[in-house]
């Protein structure tokens, strides 16, 4: 492999991971609220309202049922609109970010369903307001599982930023199209997986580590 | 300090509605431990609840110090709240806090500043007894010291009110005895009201001044521990004392009881004492008045508030006429006496 060419897998790398990351980034900043109310407003929850739980659920499955190929394209005018162009790394964070935040958002529904209701119950009795609940018990509580769902959320978040690559988002995605299936460049190609490969399994295992040491149910 | 008038609250199912309370009302002065016992389902959970207003009462009044809690604003419901400590029977520690951050959570919300927070739970880490775990998870401890730490973490705020949700349920018999005894410690040396909920007529007995009873959602009966004690009005409140109260034929003689005399031997007798008369005394009554001898088998006997009241399991030995003159007595004593066959 010629070095211009392994200086590209290198940025690729990086752009992989800038895309992740930050749309993992924006993603939670999205969905974590969403998350929390749809939580907070469920049927014997303390902001139990069932129309918004219904609309803010209704938007979520709407936004999780448009594959996210179709989701970079429909996105287009929206994304010019927000950072001014629609190819490269900057335009495949708007899609990326608005395709993760749903997935999020129930992630964290789910997450703040495993925290005993006794918890929340407790909390009331000492006067907690809703917000404290949130702040004080329900995150803190779930925090190893939503550190799993993260780990999770990235992990996907690699896949799609990889089909963004399709469609001109770069990074390792992109050269593995052009170069795998475009040319036809099996060395390129098969580095490409394996480095996609290592960012997972160094996802993983960070998360797997994280969420054990913040776990102190056993 | 905490005033039911009568509080109703039916829950809504699919198949109609459920009255988990039926026109409740009681008083529980200041300084008192008033204990509500019922079987499961019969509403006393619900109860507790109301008294918090974790669950809103369909209908009737929750006073808590001079205020009607259902027409507080939610600022003052939480206000009030933190006037009243509680207590679970899985405890509803954070698993993600240590001892000492669980402690402190109740003033944490209270905004108080960080360096009165420590001294607080310090002190209420002393009180517990639990210096030495202060930087350990739940997680790592006994059900008791978990209680422990819940009854601190109540206390943090300095409550006037400590209601205990079953408290002692998931807990096991020594350590039951030890948490009641530091409720009995906390209730004397504060003068914190308390309101417990249980199913063991034990825990009533141990530490209770007043006891309600309540069964399918209604208060059938309500008195002084040992005025119930001594003279229960209704069957489930006999049930209760009875079932925490009984004792069992011994195997080996359950298998020579023979159901009528065969003029040698002696009847087994079971005297159930409901405390209307000093039982500690018919005993050599019955010896002195009919020349019996009175062989205890078995026997559970309890004492509160000066009524005794129990169970014994006695052998009545002597000439068959004297004996019989000698149940005769147990029974016109106000005794429930019951012959269970002759040994």
């Amino acid at each position: 492999m010629s070095e211009p060419m392994i200086w590209m897998l290198v940025r690729g790398t990086g752009e992989t991971l800038l895309m992740t990351f930050l749309s993992g980034f924006f993603g939670f900043v999205i969905g974590l609220p969403t998350g929390i109310f749809l939580f907070m407003t469920r049927k014997g929850q303390i902001m139990e309202n069932s129309f918004l739980n219904t609309a803010a659920s209704v938007l979520v499955n709407i936004f999780r049922s448009i594959p996210f190929i179709i989701l970079i394209v429909w996105m287009i005018p929206f994304t010019r609109a927000i950072v001014g162009t629609s190819i490269g790394v900057k335009a495949a964070l708007v899609p990326l970010s608005v395709g993760a935040a749903p997935f999020i958002a129930r992630m964290i529904e789910n997450s703040l369903l495993e925290v005993p209701h006794g918890l929340i119950e407790a909390a009331r009795a000492m006067g907690a307001t809703p917000m404290q609940i949130v702040r004080k018990v329900l995150l803190p509580e779930a925090l190893p599982s939503i550190i799993n769902s993260a780990a999770i959320t990235l992990i996907a978040l690699v896949g799609y930023s990889a089909m963004g690559g399709a469609v001109g988002a770069g990074g390792l995605g992109q050269i593995g199209y052009q170069y795998g299936y475009v040319g036809y460049d099996f060395v390129v190609m098969n580095v490409v997986l394996v480095l996609l490969v290592i960012i997972v399994f160094i996802i993983q295992t960070a998360g797997d580590f994280l969420a054990a040491k913040t776990d102190h149910r056993k | 300090m905490i005033e039911l008038q009568q509080v109703s609250k039916t829950f809504h199912k699919k198949n109609g509605g459920v009255t988990a309370l039926d026109n409740v009302s009681f008083t529980v002065g200041k300084g008192n431990i008033f204990g509500v016992i019922g079987a499961s389902g019969a509403g006393k959970s619900t109860l507790i609840r109301c008294v918090n207003l974790l669950e809103r009462p369909g209908s009737g009044k929750v006073i808590v110090d001079g205020k009607n809690l259902p027409d507080l604003s939610s600022s003052e419901l939480a206000r009030s709240r933190r006037e009243m400590g509680m207590i679970f029977q899985h405890f509803n520690l954070l698993s993600s806090r240590t001892v000492y951050e669980n402690i402190a959570l109740p003033l944490e919300l209270d905004k108080t500043p960080v360096s009165q927070i420590k001294t607080r739970v310090d002190e209420l880490l002393a009180l517990v007894g639990l210096e030495e775990k202060r930087n350990d998870f739940p997680s790592n401890l006994s059900g008791g010291q978990k209680q422990r730490v819940a009854i601190a973490r109540a206390l943090a705020a300095r409550p006037k009110i400590l209601l205990c949700d079953e408290a002692t349920s998931a807990l096991d018999p020594a350590t039951t005895s030890s948490i009641l005894s530091l409720l009995k410690n906390i209730n004397r040396k504060f003068g914190i009201t308390i309101l417990l909920i249980t199913h063991e007529m034990d825990v009533i007995k141990a530490i209770c001044d007043e006891v309600a009873v309540i069964s399918d959602g209604k208060l059938i009966e309500k008195g002084r521990v040992g005025d119930i004690f001594s003279n229960p009005s209704s069957p489930v409140t006999r049930e209760f004392i009875t079932s925490s109260h009984d004792v069992a034929v011994p195997f080996e003689l359950e298998q020579v009881l023979t159901e009528s005399s065969n003029g040698t031997d002696y009847p087994l007798v079971k005297l159930r004492f409901t405390g209307k008369l000093n039982a500690g005394t018919v005993f050599s009554e019955t010896s002195r008045l009919f020349e019996v001898d009175n062989e205890i088998v078995a026997a559970n006997m309890d004492y509160a508030q000066g009524i005794k009241f129990g169970v014994i399991l006695i052998l009545v030995k002597g000439t068959q006429e004297n004996v019989q003159q000698a149940i005769e007595y147990y029974k016109s004593n106000n005794i429930q006496t019951e012959v269970l066959g002759y040994v």
